[in-house]
């Protein structure tokens, strides 16, 4: 290895312009590099558009070998590699959404010593082939970006980081390591600091981002929200995003920005690769006016002129909406931030905070089953009847603990319980819970401060600068305010009329089509309404989700003609849906029959929280008195609530298998992962 | 996980250096130098040249090796995530038993084990023999296992089908603890760690291994492994080997690195070379592992087993049908014995009858003789 100690800043700054065509470090970052140059180990506190990757960038090209990244998001290394390939600088990143053989060729390439900088997922750590062919590469440094991921007091802590960790104290003392983040508190700093171990030199800036306008806007609903959206994004300048606090928000949102006309596209992170890209490149063209989003959007992409961000619902924590708006105005340029803020909100965080840990025998179910037996993921889900997201927390937990942990058998992962472990400890999960309940506490406050916002939330994060904060509607700029006129109103009731979730059911061997619903079960009053008529006695479904379930139907079913009507025979609530079948009979003079019948006893779909569970549950469970009944007839099938779509789909593949050649789902409602039905 | 993992990975595992090598630099490291070898590892060439008298073919190794540390960091994670401790040489957990016997020249630098690290504490008993063992010696072993268990010694054994695997399933069998010695590296056992999940996570059994982690089984790993085995146990059993083949190389570098090693005495006619391995040094043992103290012991036991209703009980069945030579007889029966011993043992046998046949002695049952001729012109 050379030595790089005697580097002077002259020299290495003309090896930066010639590089990189950047002409000066700023302090902080020489003094990083120079650390690093110099085989120490950094963690480099500074906020978004600071030039943090500069640190570790310039001296992976001056290291002989080569530098590994670890970085949690797919959409930021893409940009850096993008962004390194254009200036010469030989970078590659292996990800899951490249196919083996393009991550095959890469580490390839990686062994031979062609690159220079490598950027992989945390996750990778887990992958045999990585670990294989690690060995035969030729390492200078590692990095870890968005290292506030380690700790469990960040907003975004990744159990994969435990690794990274375990994998830097194991390195050589003399190997160079920098960890960075933009929002770390005190506590993280601290706790970061703490698992890395040996000589850490903390490098902290300051957080004040003084081109932002920040402002909140007091609403009381969500159609309130809708109207003012409607109303003024097209008056704000630029491009921009529109946080939303879950999924269907971000669908209902788009669908009112098209039926008003506005440029906007929706994105989650369960879109496949291919459209997220697709979106992320619009993004940063400029190509519509908007992006609504859930918070997978935006860490890390690279769009210096991200002119507007508003928030429809308030993230869990300070850090985390500082995280999420320091994503715009990279260019320094006048950004608007807005927070559209509801008291009422509070119930979703509240519920992600809640609901972040699953009941503690859950926890037990999983540790005695692996006791006995090692088991991968399906199999433990299936024992446990857990949800993905909740067994995956379990298990993330557990591994936390040390009680559980993964391991490889041949191409397989299963867990395995850890000998001579401590007992399960929930305690430790009611104090991390009560660290974000005040957290959350603290956004309210944000939300509700007369103070200087900036400074509120730069004091939050561990900023001590004594700094006149003059850009938030509560230091000098306008109040802003939600005007419900009557114009609006009924925009969004025709909107409320005509937009109707998809229910997507269709597979190769069943004649079902993707059906529709009327609404939402959490949107507006709907949910409630069936609620009441199924568990607390509330009579027959009201006639206003009759004439929305004769819209819905209208709108996706109107020029096709039926034979048959035909129902999901009920578990619990009595005649409800035969009523309601009946009454669209009537109404669409399509004949009904009363004739599919439950073959054995099912339970009620909602007690079972995994999919797996509830294909068992429906399997080979309904079948039809009068088959004859069914032979090339178009079948609109009736349901009260879709959920997991698994019986709709047990059903139709019944009735194919017996004759009939279409299949229409029609249903009320179409929960949303969470709804408590 | 062992915080110089990496280096410990490292240093295990130098290309072209043995084990009394890599075992001498580590005694220089941490006896002589009262260092580390993570500091080892951060000193110049030069240091290494004058501290440690290193001669440049050794140095140039180690610049080779030393690049692959944070390589190895990557594998160290890897072990330590899945439950696998790399146990050095120096360290207190390592076995003492395996370090007196096989000294710094044969002591593996390094041990990879999975499971109740305790156990490489504790008394051990090893029995070994052939992959295809005669049911006689699968019941030695088990009687052995037994007892050993019984008296909480640890059995140690090689994993290999026959003798390993039942000394495994009856020390299990009879709750006892046994410690696995693998003849791949640690991470290719993953069936192994499947079957055995319970008594791993019970503290019943440990896996180790001496290899590096990855590399998968091999004959010469098979070969190499067999030291590891006598080096761990205090006590060493072989129920049954062959004139060749890993139990009979192994025990014989066991008898000259000086171990005592017990040999099942085997029964008449068994075609096995316990009776060589006896005559090499080893001391035979009855079926439950009772030392057969002088040669008269050894005597009178063949004598009473030669006698026993079984030996003649298998001549008569044999001798019923037609005469045979003695040296048929021996064949017939499957009996280690010389002809002259046949014979002569034959002789002595008062319902025996020796006939003429050509130029031989053949032997029948008395007053069959005319019926056996008979047979034998058709």
């Amino acid at each position: 290895m050379s030595d790089y100690t005697k580097l002077t800043r002259f020299q290495a700054e003309s090896i930066l312009f010639r590089d990189f065509k950047i002409r000066t470090f700023y302090d902080t970052q020489w003094e990083a590099i120079s650390r690093i140059l110099n085989g120490e180990r950094v963690l480099l506190i500074e906020k978004t558009g600071f030039g943090k990757s500069l640190c570790f960038q310039f001296p992976a090209i001056m290291f002989d070998g080569l530098t590994v990244i670890f970085s949690p998001l797919i959409a930021l290394m893409r940009d850096q590699v993008n962004k390194l390939q254009a200036l010469g600088i030989t970078a590659k990143c292996i990800n899951s959404n490249q196919t083996e053989d393009e991550n095959n060729a890469i580490i390839n390439e990686a062994k031979l010593n062609k690159l220079k900088i490598l950027y992989i997922a945390p996750e990778r750590q887990e992958n045999s082939i990585w670990l294989e062919e690690v060995r035969n590469m030729k390492l200078s440094m590692v990095v870890v970006d968005e290292a506030h991921c380690i700790s469990v007091w960040g907003h975004d802590f990744r159990p994969a980081y435990r690794r990274i960790i375990n994998l830097v104290n194991l390195l050589p003392k003399s190997m160079p390591v920098i960890a960075t983040t933009a929002t770390a508190t005190k506590r993280v700093e601290q706790d970061v600091a703490q698992q890395i171990t040996g000589e850490l030199k903390i490098l902290r800036g300051n957080l004040v981002r003084s081109n932002f306008e920040l402002y909140v806007i007091d609403v009381n609903s969500d159609d309130e929200k809708l109207i003012w959206l409607g109303e003024n994004i097209n008056k704000l300048s630029g491009t921009g995003i529109v946080y939303t606090g879950t999924i269907v928000n971000t669908e209902i949102i788009s669908k009112w920005f098209e039926y008003l006309g506005i440029s906007s596209r929706g994105y989650n992170g369960r879109l496949d690769s291919e459209t997220r890209i697709e979106i992320e490149k619009g993004l940063i063209a400029n190509k519509w006016k908007c992006v609504i989003s859930t918070n997978a959007l935006g860490m890390g992409i690279d769009k210096p002129d991200i002119r507007f961000i508003i928030h429809t619902q308030f993230p869990q924590s300070p850090v985390h909406y500082y995280q999420e708006i320091g994503r715009a105005g990279r260019d320094g340029k006048p950004t608007v931030i807005i927070l559209l803020y509801n008291p009422q909100d509070r119930s979703l965080p509240e519920a992600f905070i809640e609901g972040a840990k699953p009941s503690i025998p859950k926890y037990h179910k999983i540790i005695e089953a692996l006791k006995s037996e090692m088991l991968g993921e399906k199999e433990l889900m299936k024992i446990s009847n857990l949800r993905q997201t909740q067994f995956r927390v379990i298990k993330a937990d557990l591994m936390d603990q040390g009680i559980i942990r993964e391991i490889q058998i041949g191409k397989s992962k299963k867990y395995e319980f850890v000998p001579n472990s401590k007992p399960f400890d929930p305690a430790l999960f009611e104090e991390v819970k009560k660290a974000k309940t005040a957290e959350l506490e603290s956004m309210i406050g944000y939300a509700e401060s007369n103070d200087s916002r900036m400074k509120y939330l730069c004091t939050y994060l561990g900023d001590s600068l004594d700094y006149e904060y003059r850009n938030c509607d509560n230091t000098g700029l306008a109040k802003h305010f939600v005007s419900v006129t009557e114009d609006w109103v009924l925009k969004l009731n025709d909107f409320h009329e005509t937009y109707f979730p998809i229910l997507e059911v269709e597979t190769k061997n069943s004649k079902i089509v993707n059906g529709v619903a009327a609404s939402y079960y959490g949107a507006s009053n709907v949910g409630s309404a069936i609620h009441r008529c199924k568990y607390e006695n509330g009579g027959d479904f009201p006639d206003f989700l009759i004439s929305l379930l004769l819209k819905a139907y209208r709108k996706r079913y109107g020029n096709e003609r039926y034979d048959l009507i035909l129902y999901i025979p009920p578990t619990v609530s009595g005649d409800l849906v035969r009523n309601l079948a009946n009454k669209i009979s009537g109404i669409l003079k399509i004949p009904i029959s009363h004739s599919i019948q439950k073959s054995r006893i099912t339970k009620e779909q909602k007690v079972f929280e995994n999919r797996y569970g509830k294909t068992d549950n429906v399997s080979n469970a309904f079948s039809i008195t009068d088959t004859k009944l069914i032979v090339g007839k178009k079948v609109l099938l009736i349901d009260d609530i879709f959920d997991s779509g698994a019986t709709i789909k047990e059903v139709g593949k019944y009735l194919t298998d017996h004759g009939a050649i279409s299949i229409a789902p029609l249903v009320l409602a179409k929960t949303v992962g969470g709804d408590n039905v | 996980m062992e915080q110089n993992a990496a280096y410990w990975i490292t240093i295990a595992h130098i290309p072209k250096w043995n084990y009394a090598k890599i075992n001498n630099l580590i005694k220089d490291i941490y006896i002589d130098n009262k260092s580390t070898i993570e500091d080892f590892f951060m000193l110049k060439a030069d240091d290494w040249r004058e501290r440690f008298k290193l001669n440049e073919t050794d140095i140039e190794s180690l610049i080779n090796v030393k690049e692959q540390i944070p390589n190895n960091a990557f594998l160290a994670e890897s072990l330590s995530n899945q439950g696998f401790e790399i146990i050095p040489i120096i360290s207190p957990e390592y076995s003492k038993t395996l370090k007196e016997n096989l000294k710094l020249t044969y002591s593996p630098p390094v041990l990879y084990v999975k499971g109740n690290k305790l156990l490489l504490q504790e008394s051990s008993t090893a029995v070994v023999g052939s992959r295809a063992a005669s049911e006689v010696s699968i019941t030695f072993t088990d009687n052995i296992a037994k007892a050993a268990s019984k008296d909480y010694k640890v059995i140690v054994s090689g994993f290999a089908k026959g003798v390993d695997k039942a000394a495994l399933d009856s020390a299990i069998k009879h709750k006892g603890h046994s410690i696995i010695v693998l003849p791949q590296g640690i991470l290719t056992f993953g069936s192994g760690f499947k079957k055995y999940y319970k008594q791993v996570i019970e503290g019943d059994v440990l896996v180790l291994s001496t290899f590096h982690p990855k590399v998968p089984w091999k004959p010469e790993l098979a070969m190499a492994r067999n030291p590891i085995i006598y080096g761990l146990a205090q006590n060493i059993y072989v129920a049954q080997s062959s004139e060749k083949g890993g139990t009979w190389s192994g025990v014989k570098d066991g008898l000259r690195k000086g171990r005592l090693i017990y040999v099942r005495n085997p029964e008449i006619g068994e075609n096995v070379a316990n009776d060589l391995l006896i005559k090499l040094g080893a001391k035979p043992v009855d079926m439950h592992g009772n030392e057969i103290v002088n040669a008269e012991d050894v005597d009178s036991i063949h004598h009473n087993q030669s006698e026993s209703p079984n030996i003649d009980q298998q001549i008569q069945n044999v001798i019923q049908m037609k005469p045979y030579t003695a040296k048929e007889i021996c064949a017939k029966i499957k009996c280690v014995w010389s002809t002259r011993k046949m014979a002569d043992y034959l002789k002595q046998l008062a319902y025996i009858e020796v006939v003429k046949v050509g130029n031989s002695n053949k032997y029948c049952l008395k007053g069959q003789e005319g019926e056996q001729q008979t047979l034998n012109f058709d």
